[in-house]
């Protein structure tokens, strides 16, 4: 391809220069009926799962469509967004914080029209490209990273494990038979970018084997002491090694207290820790971030290590659609995943869940992990 | 790994072209680097800031933090961005000969 110019001139970089404009105001983009009823709604309804009406005071309504997203989208995919977006809604269209998108119209027969036209679209392979759904109480879209498709650091997939567990889980995105909304996500290392830590259930991809020291590149790719400080065990130190007789700085590792969490790879390119057989996720649950009834809560590892099993990660797809439905089954209305174990207790999750309790998942780490431990008599058998 | 030669001298480089040994800095490379971190001419400021990275890196192993490299040199961060475009990390560490950042950048 030949080279086009967009104007820029590398031997003056910083002329014509544009900087900190930031954003576009997201007024500019506001369907007309919401930029004239905006702060002025009066109440809100779910008419069918993906589909809401908003009612203004004035009684002006926006009726809003649902669907679906794999969030890693073509441009091509865009395009046909925007020719959705033009033929029904004036060319207006909105992203969700769990990367659905959202089409406004203001009047239901047009809603009838959209989600025809919706439900036509299908890929060749003859996955729906706009399911309509992901409210109220069901399974929305999952929050999730990069995975084997940019980053360097994960011990699973993103893209692959989220299209297995929609797939299983799909007749929850399109219904409400759950007591509340379940958020999963999922984070393809521990630096748990995203939503995992607070998710109903989370899929976060660990190590299981410590990581292996280029001892020929350490010093000069590596600041060392970044390395050392990374460790949250402090199982990196300095050291040095004789390589071809030379005495040179390296790192040294104690492969005891190591747990495998990957920052100092994150700090130190020269401390390669991903690993095809070692490498899987865990199943954490119970986590949510809304104040409702309880107050946020952090999601924990109920399951210590499921391998990766490309592409369709059957035993993950299996035990996460098992755990959802025996709490379909035993929830009362309104409560979260986090909610139901807590008023049932963790002995009763793991038993009617079948799940196994392995010491893997007693907490180890630091003062902090004595007040996980149960201190009290109150336990049923 | 590539490898570049300018004026008789040669350097291991990454493919963001920062040296690969910090032992095989010298006035040559900073040179080399200047025109495509956008400098056309190196002053003593920019001097004054290269050296100082240099010392700090010889001395504690790391990069010095930004705070620490204004309070040192005693310029401000947007005067490091007037001296080096690409900024502390990008601009003046690649053409110290320091290691490239790591972590979430």
């Amino acid at each position: 391809m030949a080279f086009i110019s967009s104007g820029y001139n590398p031997a003056k970089p910083m002329e014509g220069r544009i900087t900190d404009i930031g954003p576009r105001e997201f007024t500019e983009f506001l369907p007309p009926v919401i930029k004239a009823n905006k702060g002025k709604w009066a109440y809100h309804e779910i008419l069918e799962p993906g589909v809401l009406v908003h009612v203004g005071e004035s009684g002006d309504k926006v009726f809003t469509v649902r669907v679906g997203a794999a969030r890693l989208m073509s441009v091509t995919h865009i395009r046909e967004i925007c020719e959705i977006a033009d033929k029904h809604c004036d060319g207006y269209l909105r992203f969700t914080t769990r990367n659905n998108v959202e089409f406004m119209t203001d009047s239901e027969d047009k809603v009838a029209a959209l989600k025809a036209d919706l439900a036509a679209r299908k890929f060749d392979g003859g996955s729906s490209k706009f399911p309509v759904g992901g409210t109220g109480a069901g399974v929305s879209n999952i929050v999730h990273t990069q995975g084997w498709v940019h980053c360097h650091t994960p011990a699973t997939d993103a893209s692959g494990p989220v299209k297995a567990v929609m797939d299983t889980v799909f007749s929850d995105f399109q219904n409400h038979r759950l007591p509340a909304p379940v958020r999963i996500s999922l984070a393809c290392c521990l630096n748990m970018c995203g939503a995992v830590h607070c998710s109903d259930i989370g899929i976060v991809g660990i190590h299981r084997k410590p990581p292996m020291i280029d001892h020929e590149w350490t010093d000069q790719l590596c600041e060392i002491p970044l390395a050392v400080a990374s460790c949250p065990t402090a199982a990196v130190r300095p050291s040095k090694v004789e390589l071809e007789g030379k005495k040179i700085n390296t790192i040294a590792i104690k492969n005891e207290r190591c747990m495998y969490c990957g920052n100092c790879y994150t700090m130190c390119p020269a401390l390669p820790i991903s690993d095809g057989e070692g490498d899987g996720v865990v199943i954490m649950v119970g986590g949510k971030v809304s104040n409702r009834i309880s107050q946020p809560k952090f999601s924990k590892v109920v399951v210590a290590y499921i391998p990766n099993e490309t592409p369709r990660w059957p035993t993950l797809t299996e035990k996460i659609k098992h755990i959802i439905d025996i709490y379909a089954d035993h929830a009362m209305k309104y409560e979260r995943l986090g909610d139901w174990i807590e008023r049932i207790g963790w002995e009763k999750f793991f038993e009617l869940t079948g799940l196994e309790f392995t010491q893997h998942l007693i907490d180890d780490f630091r003062d902090h992990a004595y007040y996980t431990w149960r201190q009290t008599t109150q336990f049923k058998f | 790994m590539a490898e570049i030669t300018y004026e008789g001298k040669t350097f291991e480089v990454d493919e963001d072209g920062f040296l690969l040994k910090f032992e095989e800095w010298c006035p040559e490379w900073v040179d080399y680097v200047k025109e495509s971190e956008g400098i056309s001419e190196i002053s003593e400021d920019h001097q004054k800031i290269l050296d100082f990275l240099q010392d700090y890196y010889r001395k504690n192993g790391i990069a010095p933090m930004v705070r620490i490299l204004s309070k040192n040199t005693g310029f401000k961060l947007k005067q490091v961005y007037e001296l080096f475009p690409s900024g502390p990390g990008k601009g003046a560490c690649k053409m110290a000969g320091l290691p490239k950042p790591t972590g979430c950048v």
